[in-house]
């Protein structure tokens, strides 16, 4: 039976966990690392679930925390940025009076599934954009949706640096789906 | 910081507010500034907009992206080593 579960486990969702591992990692090759770390680890603790959830969502649950000892392990390999970086690119966001440099178009409103599919390559591609440790802090804000003191903890961080990584990210995030024309006027 | 903050410095309070919850004086600079400001409201609205495509949960499902067979058969692999020691 326990045979029988952890390959429909991988059967059934690894694709899924795969995706959601990917969007987070930006790397095919550690989010199978991820997916298998996450069934084996599911595997080991099978006898404590209890069926409350869904394999699914119970899946889903061990995938962040092995999504997060990923990018622990990526943080540890990547120099946290200095104080000043990503401040040069900001600055030309803004005058020199801290007003917008550029005016700011609403966006517009994907209905369609090709719409959404395009919006959410473009979403993804921008993330791809950021610098690491900005995209990881993202991440982990916005796509795995953990509290800012987790991260904190997590990486290893001051809570200062952790507020300015995500300022700036959101500001480029914003930049780039607008260059890419995500605004009303550009709208497919 | 001046009784009305600059554009930029709004954003920073507004991209600090998804977050936590903001002192009485920033939360007050906020609203006023998001108030008199189309710009920063724009932001604002953005920023809500971006949490909700990131964590729509139908984000994972339209992607064509799969794990390769070659990956498949190694965690299935994998799997069977814990099943079978």
């Amino acid at each position: 039976m326990t045979t029988l579960d952890a390959h429909s486990w991988l059967a059934e969702h690894g694709d899924y966990l795969f995706r959601m591992a990917r969007r987070q990692l930006h790397s095919d090759e550690l989010a199978e690392d991820a997916v298998q770390e996450t069934l084996l680890a599911a595997l080991s603790a099978r006898a404590r679930y209890t069926g409350d959830a869904s394999p699914r969502t119970w899946l889903t649950g061990i995938l962040k925390h092995k999504i997060v000892d990923q990018i622990r392990r990526q943080v540890r390999e990547v120099e946290l940025p200095r104080d000043q970086d990503g401040e040069e690119a900001v600055d030309l966001l803004f005058k020199q009076d801290g007003h917008w440099a550029e005016p700011l178009r609403p966006w517009g409103n994907p209905h369609t599934e090709a719409e959404l599919s395009q919006l959410r390559r473009v979403l993804d591609e921008c993330a791809d954009r950021l610098k690491p440790v900005m995209a990881q802090v993202f991440s982990l804000r916005e796509v795995a949706g953990l509290e800012t003191a987790e991260i904190c903890k997590e990486l290893d961080i001051t809570p200062t640096n952790c507020w300015v990584l995500l300022h700036r990210a959101r500001l480029f995030m914003r930049q780039c789906l607008e260059l890419n024309g995500f605004s009303k006027a550009g709208a497919a | 910081m001046k009784w009305l903050p600059t554009c930029r410095e709004t954003t920073a309070l507004a991209s600090r507010a998804m977050d936590a919850r903001l002192s009485f004086a920033d939360r007050l600079a906020l609203r006023l500034h998001l108030a008199i400001c189309r710009n920063c409201a724009q932001f604002n609205l953005q920023l809500h907009e971006m949490r909700r495509l990131f964590r729509a949960e139908t984000g994972a499902d339209d992607d064509a992206a799969a794990l390769t067979a070659d990956a498949r058969q190694r965690i299935a692999t994998e799997l069977q080593k814990e099943l079978d020691p």
